[in-house]
């Protein structure tokens, strides 16, 4: 039989195409993540020592109290903060991280590249790739921090760290100390501390910090691996029915073989070892393409970001076993069922001529236990919306999603041919014959169709269920965020109140739309026996804001932050009175504590008895709907040194960012299934191209040009994956539905289901256009054979 | 012995010097030697020979199947080596018509959808007049009542006479029949070739027929014999 074995793998290698791609993908996938981890791995732990040199030894996220302990016995915090940078003619950044260096040789860590260490309060060291990108240089002055607590600094030298503890600046620690939210990571210590204190030795303390640095990395390699288990579900998908249409056209060879006196267990066995050796060598070009890829990734992104941390690509042997194991299981695993049923063939088959293939559609069980199986899945989804606790919620959602598309599935060989005649009927009466026979040949083998269906179906499912779901999620955060951070870009005067120049400069800046002074004074409210300075702004009318800002008389809204200076529970201090004081005048307002953007707001008419001579303490600027929130932040934030600057447009780009980077970082991972599915109609399609050679030919005699021929499988191809993606897309826009009405309930009390309509109609167009490409291989094949060659095929 | 006396207008078909070869060097295959041959319009014209013979190929070259390696055809005084691939399976649409032996109807496709195919590939619309003439062949060739059902659901006979019907439909200047009785018994045989002489007789059809049985020739008025690549013989 190894004769056979060997022929078959030979014969029939091109056929396999479609497993072989689906199973590369996969395991490809598998290995880059490998790649991804290793090299992120390698580039945080590179130099993780570096700052210990001189530590006996550390304790992680220190308190207060313990900083100070271990600090007074000569040790060293690694502090950071974020904190507003400023060069004497721009703003660097509003939210740049500022680390600490000190002025002791022993705990000066970083490596100087260029100039020398501080050696007083008042100089600073900059990162030399930030300095570089900034045009930052030696000698030159920073402003960090705003209002009071800011700092000027001069760059005396520049310096290299290694990525898990460098920062683009950093100032002494003295002046870092100024800052309310300075955060101290580790407190390095100079002799033997208190174990209570949480206190390791520095190879205990690097080799916990490793441990927890893994585990995070992990985390997301994990995270990334579901995405590989479901490219490898859909290649079982794809690989069974490579396996069942292949079978199909050779069965008479297996008859054959069978009549010449090779025992059922025999067939059964070469063709385990076909799947087996195809399952093999797939998955081993699986590691060399995930190895290419995961290798050409990292220098790429070594090339495009030099500064991001990723170090050397190395591969661990659990992965790289994990990924082949895998590969072949799942190879084997799929070629299970298909090669299950040559068991029924008698040798007999192969003296018969050969009467076509299993075309029957599913049973009467399959349509009643399909219909269950949904029935039953739609109904938990229902369950689970009205569950109260919204996690135990999300998993009954997960499982009854699970339960209905497995219902689908098993209901798809009645579904998806009636649904394809359905459409085909309907491109008929434009398409004409072409798109008719087409919806007939999709019909002929319903569970093949189905089964080709099903694999693109897993793919739209989850793409459009994550777009929904995505939408809902990010139209209710963009919502927040915009009640949150109304106003695009402001100045907020901290102290002293801003000059009358700064509106017309505003408004001149190119990017502004508008921009409004607003009134304020310079307000104080007594605290613990003493007078708290607070500046406060009347909110003007108009639209300058996103929406109506104004304040109701006797009520001053207020930030947490801001209220912390004279409450005790800024978070709980909604309803209190305080006493609002300028000179001799005063007001008494109520707290609405809430996030806010800037100073605290009063109502014009309590400004009005605070002071008769409002003054401008804030510019608040609408920008143009294109405009770049940061270049705008660089150049208002130069025309008032002294204010703060808040980017809520920025804010709120920058979530939108994130939001929108994470869907489509899941949406990039899904498309890898996709693509799979994609290459398993394109092979379904071949085959099916191989299979009907004579009537291909009989067609052609009778009249098909080779126009209508091209069109007819197109039609095919398009109609079949426009199904799979209009099928997959309800299912997702319900599966979202239902995680999203948990969510409504619970999580995001403001969130209102939202459909991506735009989205959803891309994917659709999408599926089908791929459709149209995945035919282009097997219709040039087609056409390919002229009519005579085409009749004398067996 | 060639046929080149006849005026070519009473000709459904003609064939001048035909030569065909397939492979190159040692493996080179001529199946067609230089064949003159003309097909009498509204005859029932019989190609016979041994398999291996030419019999086939020049078929596939007379209906427009397969392209000569030298020589000319013609059919219905259209000489087809003009024709681009598009422009002859339009005309192969039009005027050519045929039944095989085997795998003669689309699986997927009802008798009647089977009859009507050449009609719809033409982007013709479907008339009452087509469907009645569709109707009166298929009551002709008495399979009126079988019109719904799939090939499968059909015998071997009534299968073999919904190919003839779906040949007939579209009036086309020659039929050509390719085995047509190879699958089917000695009675079986009897009826469809019955039936393709009276569509000769009753409706004035061209019909070629190629065939390896003498006993089916046996219905044609002319017996072409056809052995290596040449014409050996015509018969009356």
């Amino acid at each position: 039989m190894r004769t056979v074995l060997f022929a078959s793998l030979r014969t029939y290698a091109r056929r396999y195409a479609a497993a072989v791609v689906a199973v590369i993908a996969a395991v490809a996938l598998i290995v880059v993540t490998n790649a991804l981890t290793t090299a992120t791995k390698a580039g945080l732990f590179a130099g993780i020592d570096a700052p210990f040199q001189n530590a006996v030894g550390a304790v992680d996220f220190p308190s207060e109290e313990v900083t100070e302990k271990y600090t007074e016995q000569g040790g060293w915090p690694i502090a950071a903060s974020m904190q507003s940078v400023r060069s004497e003619t721009k703003l660097l950044g509003q939210e740049i991280m500022v680390g600490a260096v000190s002025t002791e040789k022993r705990w000066q860590w970083q490596d100087l590249e260029e100039g020398r260490f501080p050696t007083a309060a008042g100089e600073s060291v900059v990162d030399a790739n930030a300095a570089k990108t900034n045009e930052v240089g030696i000698g030159d002055t920073l402003k960090v921090g705003t209002g009071e607590s800011a700092v000027e600094t001069t760059v005396v030298g520049l310096v290299d760290a290694p990525a898990m503890w460098s920062s683009p600046i950093y100032v002494t620690l003295p002046e870092m100390q100024g800052w309310e939210d300075q955060y101290v990571q580790t407190v390095m210590t100079a002799t033997t501390g208190d174990e209570a204190d949480g206190w390791l030795n520095t190879d205990d303390y690097l080799t916990e910090l490793q441990t927890q640095l893994n585990k995070e990395v992990n985390v997301v390699a994990y995270m990334v691996l579901i995405f590989a288990f479901i490219a490898l579900f859909v290649s079982v998908l794809v690989i069974t029915n490579t396996f069942s249409i292949l079978f199909a056209q050779r069965m008479r060879d297996f008859a054959l073989l069978r009549a010449m006196g090779a025992t059922k267990r025999q067939v059964l066995r070469s063709v385990r070892r076909e799947a087996l050796a195809l399952g093999l060598l797939a998955s081993l070009m699986g590691l060399a393409v995930g190895a290419l890829l995961g290798w050409g990734i990292v220098a790429l992104v070594r090339q495009l970001a030099e500064t991001a941390p990723l170090g050397a690509v190395s591969f661990e042997w659990p992965w790289l076993v994990g990924a082949f194991v895998l590969g072949v299981l799942t190879t084997l695993v799929a070629s299970w069922l298909p090669t299950r049923r040559l068991m029924r063939l008698s040798p007999l088959a192969a003296l018969r001529p050969q009467e076509g293939f299993d075309v029957r559609g599913a049973g009467m069980f399959r349509i009643g236990l399909g219909v269950a199986v949904i029935l039953a899945g739609v109904a938990t989804i229902f369950v689970a919306v009205g569950w109260d606790d919204a996690q135990i919620g999300m998993l009954i959602v997960l499982l009854g999603c699970a339960v209905t598309f497995l219902g689908v599935m098993l209901l798809g060989p009645v579904l998806v041919p009636g649904l394809v005649r359905l459409a085909g009927s309907a491109l008929a009466t434009v398409a004409g014959s072409p798109a008719k026979l087409a919806a007939a040949n999709a019909g002929r083998n319903p569970k093949r169709t189905a089964a080709t269906a099903a694999s693109l179906l897993v793919g739209v499912t989850l793409t459009t269920g994550v777009l929904t779901g995505m939408n809902t999620i990010r139209s209710a955060t963009l919502d927040e965020m915009a009640a949150q951070h109304p106003i695009d870009l402001a100045l907020q005067a901290e102290s002293k109140p801003l000059e009358d120049s700064v509106l017309d400069d505003a408004k001149s800046v190119p990017g502004v739309d508008d921009a409004v002074a607003v009134p304020g004074a310079m307000a104080s409210v007594e605290a613990g026996g003493k007078p708290v300075p607070v500046p406060v702004v009347a909110p003007p009318g108009g639209d300058i804001a996103l929406r109506d800002l104004s304040v109701k008389p006797g009520t001053m809204v207020i930030s947490p932050v801001a209220a912390s200076a004279f409450v005790e529970d800024s978070f709980e201090a909604s309803g209190e009175k305080v006493t609002l004081v300028v000179g001799d005048r005063s007001a008494t307002v109520t707290l609405d504590v809430r996030e806010i953007d800037g100073a605290p707001q009063i109502s014009a008419a309590t400004l009005r008895t605070l002071t008769e001579d409002p003054q401008t303490y804030a510019v608040w600027v609408r920008a143009e709907a294109g405009a770049d929130p940061e270049d705008l932040a660089g150049t208002l934030g130069a025309l008032a040194p002294d204010a703060e600057l808040i980017n809520g447009k920025g804010q709120r780009a920058w979530v939108e960012l994130q939001l929108d980077v994470f869907t489509w970082a899941v949406i990039g991972l899904l498309a890898i299934s996709v693509l799979i599915a994609l290459a398993g109609i394109a092979n379904t399609l071949g085959l099916s191209v191989l299979e009907r050679g004579r009537e291909h030919a009989l067609l052609r005699a009778l009249g098909l040009t080779k126009r209508q021929l091209r069109r007819t499988l197109a039609a095919e191809a398009v109609l079949l994956s426009a199904v799979a993606a209009l099928v997959g897309t309800a299912l997702g826009v319900f599966f979202a539905w239902g995680g999203s009405e948990i969510l409504v309930g619970d999580i995001m009390p403001d969130a209102t289901f939202k459909l991506p309509v735009l989205q959803l109609v891309g994917v659709v167009v999408a599926a089908g256009l791929a459709g149209l490409v995945s035919c282009v291989a097997p219709s040039k094949r087609a056409t390919k054979v002229s009519p005579a060659e085409g009749l004398a095929l067996d | 012995m060639t046929q080149t006396s006849v005026p070519t207008t009473t000709a459904a078909a003609r064939a001048v010097r035909l030569t065909k070869t397939y492979g190159k060097g040692a493996t080179e295959v001529h199946a067609l030697r230089g064949v003159d041959l003309e097909i009498r319009r509204g005859a029932f014209t019989a190609i016979m020979g041994p398999s291996g013979s030419g019999k086939s190929t020049l078929m596939h070259c007379l209906a427009g199947l397969d392209r000569p390696t030298s020589g000319e055809v013609s059919v219905a005084g259209q000489p087809l080596e003009n024709f681009n691939d598009d422009q002859l399976t339009i005309f192969r649409r039009e005027n050519v018509g045929f039944v095989f032996q085997a795998f003669n109807l689309l699986p997927m496709l009802t008798a009647g959808q089977n009859i009507q195919l050449p009609l719809e590939l033409a982007g013709k619309r479907v008339t009452d007049e087509t469907r009645a003439r569709a109707q009166m062949i298929a009551d002709t060739l008495g399979i009126g009542q079988r019109l719904g059902h799939k090939p499968s659901e059909l015998s071997g006979g009534q299968q073999q006479r919904v190919a003839i019907a779906r040949a007939l439909v579209t009036q086309p200047a020659i039929l050509f029949a390719d085995e047509p009785t190879g699958n089917l018994d000695s009675e079986t045989s009897a009826e469809v070739l019955d039936h393709l002489r009276r569509s000769v007789r009753e409706l004035g059809q061209t019909v070629v027929m190629v065939t390896h049985e003498a006993s089916a020739a046996a219905y044609a008025d002319e017996i072409v014999t056809v052995k290596d690549g040449r014409i050996e013989g015509v018969t009356r």
